[in-house]
């Protein structure tokens, strides 16, 4: 346990010095902070760029606070996946190849505690980045339009929709363990991305993955998801984690050799 | 339009944490640049890239542009 957390102090110096802390939740928080305004401002912004006909007219429909929400967690899924696996597709195979692997791996450490401290303030990291992102979205939404989600059901859509994020960044870290960076970039990306795609076709009948988690959330600002396929797809993103997780660690050891002196 | 017309009619008041958030991404991504010895590719394309591509530039120099060694 005492090899955790200094373990997790050297994480958080890392990404103090990489600038990580500063510009993953800013990429959120701008984010956050353009979706509302886009909607709020879209028949301006069609005046002044769309090069429109003479004459011609939108009927825009009315957007509500939960519809922005929407659109903003769909930015999130795209983009936010994507800048997500690009921040910590490093954090193992970064260490393997700078040679900052090999000055640990002398050393008697528990990998256990390696992986979990790296897992750990990557998790924080991440999941508080988004937090602050839809945090910022709130407070444009709340001053700019009528009907918006109430502080429960925000809340309670945060904390799943964590869990889709903790998935997200458990298997960046995870593939980091186990390849090297560009190849654990890809084969995160491309599982959470394919896996978007096959949920998109065959969802319908395949209601207990992670993918479906950030649907499920959503609801929450609505009239709430069916509970029992909501809990099914918590447990099985919770088990895919863990699972993850003692990957990891198993292939952090013993890629260990691999470092470069 | 007038160019002071049409400046006096951006809502400023909401849109300037953006251009804050902006800034700060293009600042912390010249400081990191400065300091750093390797980078992939010349260091005045991600000077460029920084420069002129709004919020994806910083990102890109950030995830990718960096090199730790």
């Amino acid at each position: 346990m005492r090899q955790f957390w200094i373990f997790a102090r050297k994480e958080w110096k890392e990404q103090l010095r990489g600038f990580k802390i500063i510009w993953v939740p800013l990429v959120f928080i701008f984010f956050g902070a353009l979706e509302p305004l886009t909607y709020h401002f879209m028949p301006q912004i069609l005046d002044s760029v769309g090069n429109l006909p003479e004459g011609a007219e939108f009927q825009l429909p009315d957007m509500t606070g939960t519809d922005v929400i929407m659109s903003l967690t769909g930015q999130y899924q795209m983009i936010g996946t994507l800048v997500l696996v690009l921040a910590f597709m490093a954090t193992m195979s970064g260490e393997r190849k700078s040679g900052t692997g090999t000055l640990l791996y002398v050393r008697p450490i528990s990998y256990a505690s390696y992986f979990s401290s790296k897992w750990f303030t990557a998790a924080i990291l991440g999941i508080v980045s988004v937090w602050l992102g839809y945090g910022m979205s709130m407070t444009y939404i709340v001053q700019l339009y009528d009907v918006y989600p109430g502080a429960g059901e925000l809340i309670k859509f945060l904390l799943s929709y964590g869990v889709w994020v903790l998935f997200v960044i458990t298997l960046a870290v995870a593939a980091s363990a186990v390849l090297p960076t560009g190849g654990a970039a890809g084969a995160a990306l491309g599982v959470l991305f394919i896996g978007q795609i096959v949920d998109g076709m065959i969802g319908e009948y395949w209601t207990w993955t992670p993918w479906r988690l950030p649907e499920y959330s959503l609801l929450y600002l609505n009239a709430g998801p069916e509970s029992g396929e909501f809990w099914g797809a918590l447990a099985v993103t919770v088990l895919l984690i863990v699972l993850l997780a003692v990957i990891g660690t198993a292939m952090a050891g013993r890629n260990s050799s691999r470092a470069k002196v | 339009m007038q160019i002071e017309e049409m400046f006096a009619q951006v809502p400023w008041g909401l849109i300037w944490p953006i251009l804050l958030i902006e800034l700060i991404l293009k600042i912390v991504a010249f400081v990191d640049l400065s300091k750093r010895r390797a980078t992939n590719g010349p260091v005045i394309l991600w000077v460029f890239i920084i420069l002129l591509i709004n919020t994806i530039g910083p990102i890109l120099y950030f995830t990718v542009g960096r090199r730790n060694e």
